[in-house]
């Protein structure tokens, strides 16, 4: 039987406890703010014994994902974390790991990318790396990140699937925020993550296998066709896992999950931590009578557009925040992912973006309230701009 | 070659007012190399410590160009400058007779690990440039800040707190003042920063943080203390502050390396017997100079702007007097003069600041008894203090003095008020002197707390203050409570109570994470002492000889501790044509568990070890520059002085001391053979 625990717990610390529950084989990381505390976190479950997993302390985070990509092939369930320049450092090996379908799991503490340098979080980082071929999951809070994080791996590790994960979460506001969490006891998570079978492993002499070889243009596309079906399993694998893991924890997973959405006319669209604060406002002014609603994109890889246009539908008017700008672009890099899907749609809301948040700049409740007074002249019919900025200075 | 007496007069590159920690060894490297050319210098700075506290936008303490690129490339970096340089000189953008040093700093993250490849590449493509790694042993990459808090040693500022350590703390059985252990420090994450303000007191906090207040139930019996969110306080509240902290004992100074004649060419040691600790007399002294004093440590001189017929210089005189021995020889009109080498630095080292902006209270003085505090107040008023009926007032052009003593007169049973800043324009007068230029000043008033009649009135006195009986405690009426900001906040956990004593709350940013640089046996965060392991299991890397492996014209190998050799080595460096390369031990406070005093003592005792020796390569040819002999020292001596390594003193642990020992002893007999010894 589950036993559900209520426990004091930041974000870092929630991943940190997922990974012990998780028990690894391999873990490649290098430190970087604020990604930090779960390896201190996670070091200290090593040098404990709670966990015995080899715990690779390399000299960059170049070398941290080159060392999975190797664990992982060699057969070792492997995990890693990072944020901003690091992820932008493993860059090259983040593709390779995809493009080589290892099941690598790995926290990315969303912080911004750097020039000027700057330590708190946007999510220039991982929005970067929306095409590398990795699942993206976003938590609200550290709950989230814990629970993605043990799914992350099933999920990854399906046989239909066979590709890596990224789960996502605030650095700072969520990494370093003590908040009431629910976790499952240690024999359930590991029941339910299960034993890890590598097919293909390298280290299996009896079967040699080849990785990584040369591939031109005979075969290259080929390959890109399966890791894009990968994809389309993923959308299974996910709805399973979710399925399952809910019957442990009683709660609903979803790909985009609502908040007050059924009958709400304005809707805010928004990832991670800043979900959390718009469901305040949502309240404070449902309270008042006003039809309001939120969306909050719990996997942005796959994208699951019919989703979306069937959550969205009904709405007059939808801000879509962005968390990243994308420099000459129109709008950012959520916008014109959502804005598409109902590019065939007859009926559709207006839509309009928001970037906002960049390099740790908060967003706060008058804020979201000024974005939710705005959607009311764009459901008139009153589009204006539709990429707009909230919080920055003039 | 440069002479250090050259060198102390010559401007600072790396300006003072960097936010590394006292004692910090890359402040020590970093501006002692900067010396060792005349010719303008160019300076490229990898992600680390050093970058991290030295500029903060729109704030920098370089005063030469200085670029910071990324963590893994300062090797690149500079190599592009450099590459630039020629290129323009070469087109005669640039005049061909124009000299520039290029110099990359790198800590040992960025030059052992991430970016090695990168200063590899810069080595071998053959820039003219030197490298100097800055090793501290340890991913370090601190960024300290400000908010201080009440501890068993004074005031202290969060971030300098470690887990152990004792704060003030309310006890809410008995009412009284304790020292509890801090057990935890962590982030709080980017909040929203309220200030609470009563008459006396203003203490930011996030919304969740929570407060004692007094809970009036009708009749005054009944009425209780109970813990309140910031969230839930209102004006009118009453919350519970701190009048005084508890008895306080003289303070013993740390030892000053005191001058002796023929040390250094100075007219006049001029020697005054240094007290051993803190008297009223002399606590009254350091008020007159915290308020009228400066000290020209160049010039030996402490001076005071003391006029004559003033109260203070009689006082300063008969203080001086009582408190040194001796008397004051030098005086004109306006001020006073006292030259003594030893009494010059022994003020300087006490930590009350130079100038008259930038004077401050260090901790210890919050650790004083009640006397020798009073003292220091009158000194302090005896300068730049009036009385106004019952009020006092102190006015200071130092923002951070009038900070912290407001913090002190708290601590003394004082009715505080607000700072209050103002701007004066040039000719007016500020208490007696004349202003030289417009000025921002502030000042604060105070007063001592009437005592009121307990026994008589204590019921009605206890409706104003609840806490009215207790020594150490009372309650004030909350004036006003503002949202300051959104900020990234640190928070304490202090055993039992979630209560500690502070003043404000604010950013950090720290590493201590192991390197390849990092020795073996060392607790880091990411190689932690527990039951399975034993701090880091793999011994470090020898980097100048992988450097060497380059056969660049020149390689080195320096400790902070030795000036002359490091100044030597720098200014080779500097001189020949293509790369050079110097690695230079810098022990880290917090990263090596030291105090900031020992840092020097640290460093000299890794090279009496033979763990660092001091070496140098040029063309290929190997030299040992310091071989103790006889007098090598076992590596145990190092490792006890740094807590980073105490776990390894555990019996169990006694093999590990041996498997270090012998492979110092190999790495020395390597090294000396390789030197031709
Ligand atoms: C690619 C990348 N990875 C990680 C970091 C985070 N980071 C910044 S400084 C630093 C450690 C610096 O250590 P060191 O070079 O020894 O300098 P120190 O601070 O000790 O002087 C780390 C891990 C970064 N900025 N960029
Ligand atoms: S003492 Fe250590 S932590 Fe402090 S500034 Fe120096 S290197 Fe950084
Ligand atoms: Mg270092």
């Amino acid at each position: 039987m589950v036993q559900k625990t209520k426990q004091a717990r930041t974000g870092a610390e929630c991943s940190a406890e997922a990974m012990r529950q998780i028990n690894p084989d391999v873990v490649a990381a290098y430190p970087i703010t604020p990604q930090t505390p779960i390896m201190h976190a996670f070091s200290q479950y090593v040098a404990d014994g709670k966990v015995d997993t080899e715990f690779i302390t390399v000299e960059s985070e170049h070398s941290a994902m080159s060392a999975c990509v190797g664990s992982s092939a060699a057969g070792a369930r492997t995990m890693t974390a990072t944020s901003a320049n690091g992820l932008a450092l493993m860059w090259e090996v983040v593709y390779i790991a995809a493009s080589t379908r290892l099941p690598i799991v790995m926290n990315v503490v969303n912080r911004a990318l750097s020039g000027p340098i700057n330590i708190h979080c946007d999510h220039s980082d991982s929005m970067g790396c929306r095409d590398t071929g990795w699942i993206q999951l976003y938590s609200e809070n550290g709950e989230e990140a814990y629970e993605n994080t043990l799914m992350a791996v099933r999920i990854a590790e399906d046989p239909n699937v066979l590709l890596p994960v990224m789960v996502c979460q605030d650095g700072f506001i969520t990494s370093h925020s003590v908040e009431t969490v629910e976790l499952i006891d240690d024999e359930s998570a590991r029941g339910f993550v299960g034993e890890y079978h590598p097919k293909d492993a390298l280290l299996d002499t009896d079967k040699p296998v080849t990785y990584g070889p040369l591939d031109l243009f005979d075969y290259y596309f080929e390959h890109k066709m399966q890791q894009i079906d990968a994809m389309e399993h993923a959308k299974d694998a996910i709805r399973k896992v979710f399925d399952e893991f809910g019957q442990l924890t009683g709660k609903k997973y979803d790909f985009f999950e609502g908040y007050l959405l059924e009958d709400a006319e304005r809707v805010i669209v928004c990832a991670n931590s800043s979900a959390g604060t718009t469901k305040v406002v949502v309240d404070e002014l449902r309270a008042k009578g006003e039809k309001v609603g939120l969306l909050k994109p719990r996997v942005f890889r796959p994208f699951l557009a019919e989703q979306v246009v069937e959550k969205l539908k009904h709405a007059k008017s939808v801000a879509i925040l962005d968390r990243a700008a994308s420099f000459g672009g129109h709008g950012g890099p959520f916008f014109n992912e959502f804005r598409s899907a109902f590019h065939e749609e007859k009926e559709k809301p207006a839509i309009i973006n928001y970037i906002y948040g960049l390099g740790g700049r908060e967003l706060d409740l008058a804020q979201l309230r000024a974005i939710f007074e705005e959607l009311k002249a764009v459901a008139s019919g009153d589009v204006g701009h539709n990429v707009r900025y909230s919080g920055v200075r003039e | 070659m440069v002479n250090i007496r050259e060198l102390a007069v010559e401007k600072e590159r790396l300006a003072p007012g960097h936010r590394m920690c006292p004692g910090c060894g890359l402040a020590i490297a970093s501006r002692m190399i900067l010396k060792a050319t005349k010719d303008p210098v160019v300076v490229a700075n990898a992600t680390g410590c050093l970058e991290v506290s030295t500029t903060i936008y729109p704030f920098t303490a370089w005063r030469i160009p200085w670029i910071h690129n990324a963590f893994e490339n300062a090797g690149a970096t500079i190599s592009g400058v450099e590459s630039a340089f020629r290129a323009l000189k070469k087109k005669g953008k640039i005049s061909s007779d124009k000299e520039i040093k290029f110099l990359a700093f790198g800590g040992d993250g960025g030059t052992y690990d991430i970016g090695l490849q990168s200063l590899s590449g810069a080595l071998e493509r053959g820039h003219d440039f030197v490298y100097v790694c800055v090793d501290n042993e340890g991913y370090m990459n601190c960024l300290s800040l400000d908010s201080l808090i009440q501890t068993e040693e004074g005031l202290k500022k969060i971030t300098d707190l470690r887990v152990g350590e004792k704060v003030y703390a309310f006890d809410q059985k008995t009412g009284n003042l304790v020292l509890k252990r801090c057990t935890g420090i962590f982030d709080n994450g980017i909040k929203e920063v309220f200030e609470v303000s009563t008459d006396h007191h203003s203490i930011k906090a996030t919304s969740n943080h929570p407060f004692l207040v007094v809970q009036r139930n009708g009749k005054q019996t009944r009425s209780s203390l109970a813990w309140k969110k910031l969230e839930n306080l209102k004006q009118g509240d009453e919350v519970v502050t701190l009048k005084r902290i508890a008895k306080g004992k003289s303070y013993t100074f740390k030892k000053i390396i005191a001058s002796k004649k023929g040390d250094y060419k100075v007219n006049k040691i001029n020697p005054v017997t240094l007290p051993k600790r803190t008297s009223p007399e002399l606590m009254e002294f350091f008020g007159l100079f915290v308020g009228d004093g400066w000290v020209r440590e160049e010039k030996t001189e402490v001076g005071f702007a003391l006029p004559e017929k003033k109260e203070g210089r009689n006082r300063l005189i008969q203080t001086f007097r009582k408190a040194f021995g001796q008397d004051i020889t030098s005086f004109d009109k306006l001020y006073v003069y006292i030259y003594s080498v030893n009494l010059s630095r022994f003020i300087t080292s006490l930590g009350f600041g130079k100038g008259a902006k930038s004077k401050t209270l260090p901790s210890w003085v919050f650790t004083l008894p009640e006397d020798e505090k009073e003292a220091f107040v009158r000194g302090l008023m005896l300068s730049d203090g009036y009385k106004l009926g019952e009020s006092n007032r102190y006015v200071s052009a130092s923002p951070e003095l009038l900070r912290t003593l407001r913090l002190l007169l708290q601590t003394m049973n004082y009715r505080v008020g607000k700072i209050h800043i103002q701007t004066k324009k040039k000719g007016t007068f500020v208490v007696y002197r004349k202003l030289l230029e417009d000025s921002s000043y502030g000042y604060i008033a105070f007063s001592r707390k009437k005592k009121p009649d307990m026994k008589r009135y204590l019921s009605q006195i206890k409706q104003r203050d609840y806490l009215a009986d207790n020594q150490w405690f009372s309650t004030e009426k909350i004036t006003s409570i503002k949202l300051v900001k959104k900020e990234p906040t640190l928070d304490l956990r202090v055993e039992g109570e979630h209560n500690f004593i502070a003043d404000g709350i604010v950013v950090h940013n720290t590493g201590i994470q192991r390197s390849s640089s990092t020795p073996f046996g060392a607790w880091t965060n990411t190689s932690q002492v527990g039951s399975a392991h034993q701090g880091k299991e793999q011994f470090r890397k020898d980097l100048t000889a992988i450097i060497a492996g380059h056969h660049i014209p020149y390689v080195a190998q320096a400790s902070i501790h030795n000036y002359v050799d490091l100044l030597k080595k720098a200014e080779k460096a500097f001189n020949v044509k293509g790369p050079a390369f110097i690695n230079v031990i810098c022990p880290c406070i917090p990263g090596w568990k030291i105090s900031s005093n020992q840092t020097v003592q640290v460093a000299k005792l890794a090279v009496d070890t033979c763990f660092w020796p001091l070496f140098e390569i040029e063309n290929d040819v190997w030299t040992l520059n310091f071989d103790p002999g006889e007098n090598k020292k076992p590596m145990t001596e190092w490792l006890k002085l740094q807590g980073r390594f105490k776990h390894l003193f555990r019996p169990e642990n006694q093999d590990r001391l041996e498997k270090i020992q012998k492979h110092i002893d190999e790495r020395w007999e390597w090294l000396k053979k390789q030197c031709g010894k």
